[in-house]
C-alpha cells in the first residue's frame, strides 16, 4: 500500500464511514479501477490517469444494493454526480465524494476552464484554462471551412459508441443513436446526423470532463464539440450542466416551470 | 445556369399551422411550390433528430411551425419547441451549417396569409443562402 | 458482494487491445477500457465493448454431448472423452495415425495450442494438425519465411503513429481492425500520407491521400509496376540491395515488363496514379506496409504476400522503426496459435517437422517416438475427407461450415466422416454434425495468453466461472492426452505449459508468467534477460539475406463468364465478428448488421434492374444464397461483396476452394458469380 492509498483509505474508511472506495490503483503493471472493500488493502493507488470513474460507479451501481460508497472525484465527476442525482438515478446518501484536484498538465489537456473540486482532498488546486484554442480557431473559421473540418473529422467515427459508453451523463436505457430512424444500420462512418443527435442530446448534461474525446478511436476532437453547444447554452439559456439544484433549460416552460413529464426527458 | 429550386420541409401542427396551411390554400394565396408539408400533432412531436436527418439527408430548409404560445393544444407542446429549435439552430452553426436553414415559427388556424408569408420569405431566403452544402457529402 | 475489474485481452481480432471485464459476484456486467495499456491506450470498438455480452448467453454449453442414436444427447465427461480416445484409437488401428485430423484454434490460447498439438503429434502421431491460419495469413507464413525468414508482422502496433507513409492494402483497417486504425490516424493527423488499394472503397480510404481501386485478383501487376517505377527512377535503395539481398537482377527482368500501361489494362489503375504512389511510397522515410486477406486469400496468395516483401527489400523500408511490411492478423491469437506449433509443418516457435534434428529434440522432451513427414492442411485435409482418406477429425473450436470455402461440398466431407469430435463454446453449425461436442470455456473463463498480431504476448485471465460443466480447452487436452496414455499432459496451470513451450520454442524462451503480468514482451525473445523485439529484421535476415522473388501477375482461377458475369468477394463487417458464433448473440452487434447483404455498384444494379434493399439471389458455381441488396458506389462496378458472417445466406457456399499451391489458402476473395432478382 503506497502513501496515496493509505491516505484515501483512512479518508474514505475511517473519517467518512464508506464501506467501499472506487479509485484507481496499480495492477498487473498497469492502473486499474477498483472497488476497495474497507478493510481490504487499498494497495498501490493513482490518481494521474483520467479514468471515468463515475461512469464506472454507474455501471456497477444497480449491482451493488448496500453499502456507501467513497469515489475519487474530479470536479466534472462531481459535477456528473450532480446531473445523476438529480435525475433520481443515485441517492446521494449512499455518495462519500473524495475531491481530487487535477494536475496542471491534465487542466491543459482537458482545457478545462473549471478543474477544482468543492472540496480538495488530494492534489493542489490548479488555475483554470479560459480558452480551447481549437474552439478559437473554429470560431474564426469560414462556415464552409468548418462543415469542412468536421466532415473530415466524423469521417474517422467507426461507431464505436465510446462516447456515448464512457459517458458518465450518458444514461438512457434506450439511446436514441440506436434508433435505426437516425442512425440505420448501414456500417460505418455514421452520418453527420449521428453526432448531431448526440450533441443535442449532451447539451444541458455535459460537464466535460473530456472522456469522449480521450476515448474516441477515431481521434476527433469531440470534447471542443461540447464545449461549443456548452458556451450556446451559457448564452441562451445562463445555464451550466453540473448543478446541484439548477434545473436544464429543456424540462422547464419559457415561464421556468417544471414541464409535466420533465424529470428525466434526454 | 437554371436557377436553385430548393426542397424545403414544413413540420406544421395539426391544431394551428396546419389548418392555416389548408386556409391559405383555400384562399388561393399564391405560394411557392417548394415546400414538402409534414403535418404533426404538435411541434414538440418534431424533435430535432427529424430535422437534423432532413438537412444531413439534403433538405435545402426546415420550417417548424407550431401554435402560437399560450395556444397549445396540449399546453406547453410549444414550450419546449421553443426550447429546443434555437438549440438545434446554434449546434448547426457549430459545425458550419447555416443555422437559417431552420425557421421556427408561429402559425395559427386563422393565419392563412401569415402562413404564405413565412413560407414565401422562406423560400427566399433559402433561395439566398444556396444549396445546402450538406447535399451529397459523404462522411 | 464483489465487486472485481479484471484485466485480460480482448476475444475478437488480433490487434490485442486489453480492457478490464467488470465482474460483480462471478457475473460479467461490464468492459472498461485500459488506458495504459500500450496497444489499446483506453480505446476500444464497438465489439470490444460488449465483449461481455455472449458470455453469459443461455446457448452456451454446459454439458458434454454424445450422438446416440442420430441425436445429440447429454453424456458425462468421462463418456464422452471415453467416445473420442476409443474412437480414435480404432481409426488410428485401422487406418493409421495419418487418417486423423486435429484441428487446433485461434480462439484458443498458446497454451492450449502447444497442448492440442502435441495431442495431435505425441498421442496420436501426426502431424495433421492445422487451424484457421489456413484460410486466413498462411500465405503470408509461407511467403514471408520464403523472403525474410519470418513470417510475421514486422513492426509493432504503436509505431503506426510515427509514419509517414502508409499503404494498406487488401486490408479494411477501420472495420477489421479498428483500433490499429486508429494508430494510422495518428499518423494521418501529423501529415502521414495514407495510400489506399482496394477493389472496395473502404471507410480508411475515404480519409487517404490516395485511393485506387484494382479488380479483384490482380495484386501482383500492380506491386510489379511500382517496382518498375522505383526501379526505373532510379529511387531504389541501392546499399539495402546490395548489402542484403539476393536475387535482384533476376526481379528487374520481371518487373521491366509491368509498364504503367500494361498495368492499367490488367488492373484498372491509372498509370499516373500508380507512378504517383510509386513515388510517394519510395520517396517516404517512414513508410508501413499493412495488408490483409485482400492479399492472401488468393490462389496466388503466397506469391502476392512475395511481391510485397520484393516492393519492401527494394526500397529498403525494413528493419527499422515505423519502416515495415504487416500483416495485420484477424483472430485474437492467431498469431500465436501458429507460433505454438498449430501447423502441420511446424513444430512450436516454426521449428520444421521433417528436419531430424529437431524432431529427436522434441521426442526427447516428449519422451515418445514422433512422425517425420509434414501433414496435412485444413483446407486439403477435408478435400481428402471427401475422397475417404481422412477418417477422423478432432476439432477445437472451428465452424469450417461458416469458415471454409464450398460449404456445400465440405459437408458432404464431413459427413463422411467416421467421427467428428467439436470443442466449442456454442452449438455452431458445425458442432451439429458431431458426434461428440465438449462444452468449452470462454475467453473470460480461463488463464493464459493470446499473441497479438504485433507478436505481443497479452495475458488473458479468468474473471468468472465456466457455465455448467465447461471446462478451458487447455484441461480437456490435457485429459485427452492422459487417456490416450501419453506421459506429458499432467499440467496444474496454463503457466507450467508456457514454461515447456519456452523450453523448446527459442523464439518464446524468455517468457514466462511472472514477466509478462507486468510487462508487454514481443517475441523474438530468446532468453530471461532478452526484453524482446520490438520491429524485425534490423541489421540482418533470420537467414542472412532477404530473397527476391520475383512473381508474375496469373489471372484468378475463376473469371467472369456469360454465366457468372461477375467478380465476387467477401469478407468481414465491422460488427459481426467471424462466423457470429459470439457477435450474432450479442445484441448491441446483431443491431447493427443484422442481416446478410450483397454490396453491388449502382451501375450494376441498374443493368441488372436490382434496387436497393431489395432481395437477390447470388450465384456461382458452387450453389446460391438469397439475400438483400445493398446498392452503393463503395465498390467497383463488375464485383460483388458478402461478409461471410451470416449462416442464413452463407458467402462461402459460393466461394471457390482452389487452393495456393504453397500455402494451401483458398480464393476466398475471387470468384466468378451472377445475381438475379428473386
Amino acid at each position: 500500500m503506497n502513501e496515496l492509498g493509505k491516505k484515501l483509505a483512512r479518508i474514505a474508511f475511517d473519517e467518512r464511514g464508506a464501506d467501499y472506495l472506487l479509485a484507481m490503483r496499480e495492477e498487473h503493471g498497469n492502473v486499474a479501477p477498483s472497488m476497495i472493500r474497507k478493510g481490504e488493502d487499498a494497495g498501490d493507488v493513482r490518481v494521474d490517469l483520467p479514468y471515468q470513474l463515475v461512469n464506472i460507479l454507474s455501471n456497477i451501481y444497480p449491482w451493488v444494493p448496500k453499502g456507501r460508497i467513497a469515489v475519487v472525484c474530479r470536479r466534472c465527476d462531481e459535477k456528473a454526480l450532480n446531473e445523476i442525482i438529480k435525475r433520481n438515478l443515485m441517492d446521494r446518501d449512499r455518495l462519500i465524494l473524495i475531491g481530487l484536484a487535477c494536475t496542471r498538465e491534465q487542466v491543459a489537456l482537458c482545457r478545462c476552464s473549471d478543474p477544482v473540486p468543492s472540496k480538495v482532498d488530494i492534489g493542489e488546486a490548479n488555475a483554470p484554462v479560459r480558452e480551447d484554442p481549437l474552439m478559437v480557431k473554429l470560431d474564426s473559421m469560414s462556415q464552409q471551412d468548418r462543415l469542412k473540418f468536421w466532415t473530415s473529422e466524423f469521417r474517422k467515427c467507426n461507431k464505436c459508441f465510446g462516447c456515448t459508453l464512457n459517458c458518465p451523463v450518458c444514461f438512457c436505457d434506450d439511446c436514441v443513436l440506436e434508433e435505426h430512424t437516425f442512425t440505420p444500420e448501414l456500417g460505418i462512418p455514421p452520418s453527420f446526423a449521428f453526432h448531431l443527435v448526440r450533441s443535442m442530446h449532451m447539451s444541458d448534461k455535459c460537464i466535460e470532463c473530456g472522456e469522449c474525446e480521450r476515448s474516441c478511436a477515431g481521434g476527433i476532437p469531440l470534447l471542443t464539440l461540447r464545449k461549443m453547444a456548452n458556451r450556446d447554452m451559457k448564452r441562451m439559456f445562463g445555464y451550466e450542466a453540473g448543478d446541484k439544484e439548477k434545473v436544464s433549460p429543456l424540462l422547464t416552460t419559457l415561464e421556468g416551470k417544471l414541464l409535466e413529464d420533465g424529470e428525466h426527458v434526454c | 445556369m437554371t436557377e436553385f429550386n430548393p426542397t424545403i420541409l414544413a413540420f406544421c401542427c395539426n391544431w394551428c399551422s396546419y389548418a392555416g396551411a389548408d386556409l391559405a390554400g383555400v384562399s388561393r394565396l399564391q405560394m411557392p411550390p417548394n415546400v414538402h408539408v409534414v403535418r404533426v400533432m404538435c411541434s414538440a412531436s418534431v424533435k430535432p433528430e427529424y430535422i437534423f436527418k432532413s438537412l444531413v439527408q439534403g433538405i435545402d430548409g426546415v420550417l417548424v411551425l407550431g401554435c402560437h404560445i399560450g395556444d397549445c393544444h396540449y399546453l406547453t407542446g410549444n414550450h419546449r419547441t421553443a426550447k429546443r429549435v434555437p438549440i438545434a439552430q446554434k449546434l448547426l452553426d457549430d459545425v458550419g451549417v447555416d443555422s437559417r436553414r431552420v425557421k421556427l415559427d408561429w402559425v395559427s388556424a386563422a393565419e392563412g396569409e401569415k402562413f404564405q408569408q413565412v413560407i414565401t420569405e422562406f423560400v427566399d431566403e433559402i433561395k439566398g443562402l444556396g444549396p445546402n452544402p450538406m447535399r451529397g457529402v459523404r462522411l | 458482494m464483489s465487486v472485481n475489474h479484471v484485466l485480460t485481452t480482448c476475444p475478437y481480432c488480433g490487434t490485442g487491445c486489453q480492457f478490464f471485464l467488470q465482474v460483480v459476484d462471478d457475473r460479467l456486467v461490464g468492459v472498461v477500457p485500459c488506458k495504459t495499456d500500450e496497444i489499446s491506450q483506453g480505446r476500444l470498438c464497438i465489439k470490444g465493448y460488449h465483449a461481455h455480452a455472449f458470455v453469459h448467453h443461455p446457448d452456451r454449453l454446459k454439458t458434454p454431448l454424445v450422438r446416440k442414436d442420430g441425436q445429440l444427447v447429454r453424456a458425462s465427461w468421462h463418456e464422452a472423452l471415453g467416445r473420442i480416445v476409443s474412437e480414435v484409437k480404432e481409426i488410428v488401428a485401422h487406418h493409421g495415425p495419418d487418417s486423423v485430423l486435429v484441428l487446433a484454434s485461434a480462439k484458443c490460447t498458446n497454451e492450449e495450442n502447444y497442448l492440442i498439438q502435441k495431442l495431435a503429434r505425441a498421442a496420436i502421431g501426426t502431424n495433421n494438425v492445422d487451424h484457421c491460419a489456413r484460410l486466413c495469413h498462411a500465405s503470408t507464413v509461407s511467403g514471408l519465411i520464403l523472403s525474410f525468414g519470418s513470417g510475421a508482422m514486422t513492426n509493432t502496433t504503436p509505431e503506426f503513429d510515427n509514419a509517414d507513409c502508409i499503404l494498406v492494402t487488401g486490408s479494411n483497417t477501420m472495420e477489421a481492425h479498428p483500433i490499429i486504425a486508429s494508430h494510422m490516424f495518428k499518423a494521418h493527423a501529423k501529415g502521414a500520407k495514407v495510400i489506399v488499394v482496394d477493389p472496395r472503397e473502404t471507410p480508411l480510404s475515404r480519409m487517404a491521400y490516395r485511393s485506387l481501386h484494382q479488380k479483384p485478383g490482380t495484386d501482383i501487376a500492380w506491386i510489379n509496376g511500382m517496382m518498375k517505377v522505383i526501379i526505373d527512377e532510379d529511387l531504389y535503395d541501392r546499399d539495402f540491395v546490395k548489402n542484403r539481398t539476393t536475387g535482384f537482377e533476376a526481379l528487374k527482368k520481371v518487373v521491366d515488363g509491368y509498364t504503367p500501361d500494361r498495368v492499367e489494362q490488367i488492373t484498372g489503375i491509372a498509370g499516373k496514379d500508380l507512378i504517383d504512389i510509386a513515388r510517394t511510397y519510395a520517396k517516404s522515410e517512414k513508410a508501413m506496409i499493412a495488408y490483409a486477406m485482400g492479399v492472401t486469400q488468393h490462389s496466388n496468395g503466397t506469391n502476392i504476400v512475395r511481391a510485397l516483401a520484393n516492393l519492401t527489400m527494394l526500397t529498403g523500408h525494413l528493419g527499422k522503426e515505423s519502416v515495415g511490411l504487416n500483416a495485420l492478423r484477424g483472430q485474437c491469437n492467431v498469431q500465436g496459435s501458429c507460433d505454438s506449433g498449430g501447423l502441420p509443418d511446424f513444430f512450436p516457435g516454426y521449428q520444421k517437422v521433417d528436419d531430424p534434428e529437431t524432431v529427436k529434440k522434441f521426442e526427447k522432451a516428449w519422451g515418445v517416438k514422433l512422425p517425420h513427414e509434414k501433414g496435412l492442411t485444413l483446407t486439403w485435409a477435408v478435400q481428402q475427407a471427401a475422397e475417404g482418406k481422412i477418417k477422423a477429425i478432432v476439432a477445437f473450436g472451428e465452424n469450417v461450415m461458416l469458415s471454409d470455402p464450398d460449404i456445400t461440398h465440405l459437408e458432404k466431407a464431413l459427413k463422411k466422416l467416421e467421427f467428428l469430435a467439436i470443442v466449442d463454446i456454442f452449438p455452431s453449425e458445425t458442432a451439429l454434425l458431431a458426434d461428440v461436442v465438449l462444452p468449452a470455456a470462454c475467453y473470460a473463463e480461463k488463464d493464459g495468453t493470446f499473441t497479438s498480431t504485433d507478436r505481443a504476448l497479452r495475458p488473458v485471465r479468468k474473471a468468472v466461472d465456466p457455465p455448467g460443466e465447461a471446462m478451458p480447452d487447455w484441461k480437456i487436452a490435457c485429459e485427452l492426452g492422459r487417456r490416450f496414455g501419453v506421459p506429458g499432459f499432467e499440467f496444474k496451470s496454463p503457466s507450467e505449459i508456457m514454461d515447456e513451450m519456452a523450453g523448446l520454442a527459442p523464439i518464446y524462451g524468455g517468457i514466462d508468467y511472472e514477466r509478462i503480468d507486468r510487462q508487454v514482451i514481443r517475441w523474438p525473445c530468446p532468453s530471461k534477460d532478452s526484453p524482446g523485439a520490438k520491429f524485425l529484421h534490423a541489421g540482418s535476415f533470420k537467414m542472412g539475406r532477404g530473397v527476391f522473388a520475383p512473381v508474375e501477375h496469373t489471372d484468378p482461377q475463376e473469371v467472369p463468364s456469360p454465366e457468372f458475369p461477375m467478380i465476387l468477394t467477401t469478407g468481414r463487417n465491422l460488427f459481426q465478428y467471424h462466423t457470429g458464433t459470439m457477435t450474432r448473440r450479442s445484441s448491441k452487434l446483431e443491431r447493427e448488421a443484422p442481416e446478410p447483404y450483397v454490396e453491388l455498384n449502382s451501375k450494376d444494379a441498374k443493368a441488372f434492374g436490382v434496387v436497393d434493399g431489395e432481395r437477390v439471389r447470388v450465384s456461382s458455381r458452387r450453389g446460391s444464397v438469397s439475400l438483400a441488396a445493398r446498392v452503393t458506389d463503395n465498390i467497383i462496378p463488375g464485383t460483388m461483396f458478402i461478409p461471410f458472417h451470416y449462416a442464413e445466406a452463407p458467402a462461402n457456399r459460393l466461394t471457390n476452394p482452389a487452393l495456393d499451391p504453397i500455402a494451401h489458402i483458398p480464393e476466398l476473395k475471387v470468384c466468378a458469380a451472377r445475381i438475379e432478382k428473386g
